[in-house]
């Protein structure tokens, strides 16, 4: 079994509310976006770029890491933003060689893999089969996500309260990064991970350079992706579920993608719908304080239940993932001692 | 370990003057990957996981993920229901498909995947595109399955990287122009860094099989110039008429170019049982992937 060996988050310091963000917009959206989404303030980097975030992620999960840089076989870099330079959107090389570059993971095969928002839960898929096949015997996951350039292109673009950007105000900046190998003990890991891709529904939401100006954008039909979502991921939650051999009673914590604290309540009532049963209170949200800081925000939240003392050594935990595509996820993991050694390491600053 | 093996190629090679126009990226993958799934014995709903690896693509979308599109455009299980397919990107310059090929050869081992599709496809689709950042737009497919013969399919794997060559080879949209614009700079030493660490690639893949260079049939290389072919034999040590060096037909079309130039290589010349092949890949990284083939 693969487990979390290791694990860093960085957060930036600057913090943005929702109605600063609101007042920068050329053309104010008629809703109460916060009361809409529940998110009342994101992170903002000032000065660092994607990359940058996602080293800052990688530096702190070997800080606690018994791996050194140079022990690790494999970098997978997720992020979707690959805003590495105001006004650049980097191509080529892989961001996973910036962030080898920078760490000294010198002996490390290194790639990105994208997949909207599920690029962690991906990252981690892919990293699994190579520890399995015994390609590698340890790697980093790693994303770094500087998605304040879209919401500041929303912003500018945003023409009415319908806006196909609107969503973009959602977004926050992170960095988060993982360390996996094998299990020791063969308990804790990762009991099962799944992703699966509705292509049908690829309509829903897609991101490239403006047509109107200058910047990225994103595009969301935020109704109709969560709608399908809802109406297909419960069955693979319960899936998820039976292939772990837990039951509800067994689960700690569901840790969904933090799209928003309204999106979050929808997916639990779809779930309490799907299974015939009210979920226990067990389903984490953060989004409300990080904004949807996409790939990163499964482990955001992760970060935030350890140090608010909430995570324990042992806990089952289930990720829970919805992306454009669509992409549906879900990984259900035991947890080692990693909340206790966190926080050991970071106390409760992070 | 058992072996993977490429049960079917297809391509979409580039198309010059008129009959390349409204060919995209994404038009090239989804003719590259229709042309894989019509030779193949799979069905497309077999294909449990779809690698896009193509690094420029129609709009500079970057979500979702491409592969998601061609996904869908090949009708390979569109809807969450029965059959399922995982569609994700895995992006890594030039050497993007040999790794793709690498994921699904570990995640065959597994069991849980038994056919995988890697695609890949480039074009350059800016309205006014930056005339130093031209590319041959292509397309190339691959349908890996599990080998049902032991001494069939890939063997190695062998990726090095030198990283503080990065800036050698650039690729960057952009953001200040409409729509964006693609900006590819190669810088004059780039193919002498290439040419300095294919010697460790090849000698990692096949001490890894326990291989020596003369039992190696066929060197299949990603087309980078004329003037790298030329000096790609004394770099990687085996001799010129053993290598592919389709120059004169293919230009260098970045992650496309090893399976083009394999794809021709193989009409022009078909396997014989047992020939064994080495495929070498080259990439922004900079990155020089080595990967043996057994037929």
């Amino acid at each position: 079994m693969v487990r979390i060996e290791s694990m860093g988050v960085y957060l930036p310091e600057k913090v943005l509310t929702t109605e600063d963000l609101l007042r920068s917009c050329r053309r104010r959206p008629r809703w109460d976006l916060e009361r809409i989404t529940g998110i009342r303030e994101r992170r903002v980097a000032v000065g660092e770029y994607a990359a940058d975030l996602a080293v800052q992620a990688a530096e702190r999960a070997l800080s606690m890491s018994g791996h050194r840089a140079a022990d690790l076989d494999a970098v997978i870099c997720c992020s979707i933003s690959k805003h590495n330079r105001p006004d650049r959107f980097d191509l080529e090389p892989a961001t996973a060689v910036r962030v080898r570059r920078a760490i000294g993971a010198g002996r490390a095969l290194a790639f990105d893999v994208v997949n909207a928002c599920a690029g962690m839960i991906n990252g981690i898929y892919v990293l699994q089969g190579l520890l399995r096949a015994g390609a590698i015997s340890c790697g980093m996951v790693v994303s770094g996500e500087h998605n304040m350039p879209v919401a500041e292109t929303a912003a500018r673009e945003l023409r009415h309260s319908f806006d196909g950007q609107l969503a973009a105000l959602t977004l926050g900046d992170c960095g988060a990064a993982l360390i996996l190998d094998g299990s020791p003990d063969g308990a804790s890991g990762f009991h099962w991970i799944d992703l699966v891709t509705g292509a049908k529904h690829d309509h829903f939401c897609h991101s490239r350079p403006s047509r109107r100006g200058h910047g990225g954008a994103l595009f969301t039909k935020a109704r109709g992706l969560q709608r399908k979502g809802n109406q297909h991921f419960p069955f693979y939650l319960k899936q998820a579920l039976d292939a772990s051999g837990w039951t509800l009673e067994d689960l700690q914590h569901i840790i969904p993608h933090q799209v928003s604290v309204r999106a979050i309540e929808n997916g639990v009532k779809a779930v309490s719908r799907f299974l015939g049963c009210d979920l226990p209170g067990i389903t984490r949200c953060c989004a409300d304080r990080y904004g949807n800081t996409t790939t990163t925000s499964h482990f955001a939240m992760l970060h935030d239940l350890i140090l608010r003392g909430e995570a324990q050594p042992g806990d089952n935990v289930l990720f829970v993932s919805g992306a454009s595509g669509i992409v549906i996820s879900h990984a259900a993991c035991t947890l080692d001692d990693l909340p206790a050694r966190y926080r050991a390491r970071f106390g409760t600053g992070g | 370990m058992r072996r993977c093996r490429i049960e079917s190629l297809g391509v979409s090679p580039p198309r010059r003057g008129a009959a390349g126009w409204g060919w995209g990226a994404l038009r090239h993958a989804v003719a590259a990957g229709k042309s894989c799934l019509r030779s193949s014995r799979h069905r497309p709903a077999d294909v449990r996981v779809l690698v896009n690896s193509g690094v420029h693509r129609d709009g500079h979308v970057c979500e979702p993920a491409i592969a998601a599109y061609i996904q869908h455009r090949l009708g390979i299980n569109t809807e969450f229901q029965g059959r399922r397919t995982l569609s994700f990107d895995l992006l890594n310059g030039g050497c993007g498909m040999l790794n793709a090929a690498q994921v699904l050869w570990a995640l065959m081992q597994g069991g849980d995947v038994p056919v995988g599709m890697a695609v890949a496809s480039e074009a350059n689709g800016d309205r006014r595109p930056d005339p130093a950042s031209a590319i041959a737009a292509s397309g190339a497919a691959l349908l890996l399955d599990i080998s049902p013969r032991r001494d069939v399919g890939f063997g190695s794997f062998a990726f090095r990287t030198d990283d503080t060559a990065a800036d050698l080879y650039t690729s960057v949209v952009d953001l200040t122009v409409r729509r964006g614009r693609l900006l590819l700079r190669r810088r004059a030493e780039l193919e002498q860094a290439y040419l300095a660490m294919v010697g460790a690639a090849v000698d990692e893949a096949l001490a890894k099989e326990g291989l020596s260079r003369e039992q190696i049939d066929r060197v299949v290389p990603a087309q980078i110039s004329a003037g790298f072919l030329s000096r790609l034999p004394a770099a990687s040590g085996f001799p010129r008429e053993r290598v592919a060096d389709l120059t004169g037909q293919l230009p260098d079309t970045i992650s496309t170019s090893v399976f083009l130039a394999l794809q021709r290589s193989l009409a022009a010349r078909p396997p014989a049982r047992g020939e064994k092949a080495l495929l070498i890949a080259c990439g922004a990284g900079v990155t020089v992937a080595a990967a043996t083939y057994h037929f």
